[in-house]
């Protein structure tokens, strides 16, 4: 989902797959840890084991749901940049939907156009989203004061001639 | 992850918790985007109508923006 650093191609899977698991594991704890802390009966005892157990059924379930559609998108991203032979935002939009087309194959079509919209709208989002941050944050973090052209260099003649290109 | 060293040019390095709420930022614009879209149709098509379905968006655009924002944050501090 990241933008700014991503591993080249063929290891961006695994680095996806494993980020996405590790993301859904601690995000799907900090969830379950509440829901099963408050579906618990009462009793500080009955809560604390409740949301324990919650966590332990739920938490690599929710790491495996989002582990198989990382695997699958930076598959699927993996396979357009080689076939078209570029990295623009509509990849990943086109991998996010067929993503969702994908994994709800198995609930028949409208399943599959339904799951494949969101899957689409929903990277879309995010490449937008990622967008906007890059273009603020460039404004945003103050670079220092570059470092100035060695002139010296410019006023030397050039052994091969002038570079500019005459049509 | 390749770093980028500041360098010569002194740009401040964004430390991880820097990092960390700009995810947050990031997954909860996302999310609330998201909630809008899909919070409308799941609204309508439960029958809420006038000042109840304004209210039945808001709260999914609150609720799947806390989860976005959430997870982006976790992604985002599992990687520095």
């Amino acid at each position: 989902m990241e933008e700014y650093t991503r591993e080249p191609c063929p290891w961006r899977i695994v680095d996806d797959c494993g980020g996405a698991f590790t993301m859904g594991i601690i995000g799907g704890g900090i969830f379950q840890a509440i829901k099963g802390f408050r579906n618990s009966p009462q009793g500080m005892k009955h809560r604390m084991k409740g949301s324990l157990i919650s966590i332990r059924t739920r938490a690599p379930q929710l790491g495996g749901s989002f582990a198989v559609w990382g695997g699958l998108f930076s598959m699927i991203d993996c396979s357009l940049v080689k076939v078209r032979g570029k990295e623009d935002p509509w990849n990943s939009i086109t991998s996010g939907a067929m993503t969702g087309a994908i994994l709800a194959a198995r609930n028949g079509p409208v399943a599959m156009v339904g799951s494949a919209a969101m899957g689409g709208i929903l990277l879309a989002l995010i490449e937008g989203a990622g967008i906007l941050l890059t273009r603020f944050a460039s404004s945003q973090f103050v670079n220092g004061p570059p470092i100035p052209d060695d002139a010296s260099q410019l006023t030397q003649a050039s052994p091969f001639g002038s570079y500019q290109q005459y049509q | 992850m390749p770093v980028t060293v500041g360098g010569p040019y002194g740009q401040s390095q964004p430390g991880c918790f820097d990092k960390i709420k700009m995810g947050f930022m990031m997954g909860c614009t996302v999310g609330m985007a998201a909630g809008a879209l899909f919070g409308t149709f799941s609204c309508l098509r439960v029958g809420m109508r006038g000042r109840e379905l304004i209210s039945g968006i808001g709260k999914t655009m609150m609720q799947s923006g806390g989860t976005f924002g959430t997870f982006m944050a976790i992604g985002m501090g599992i990687r520095c």
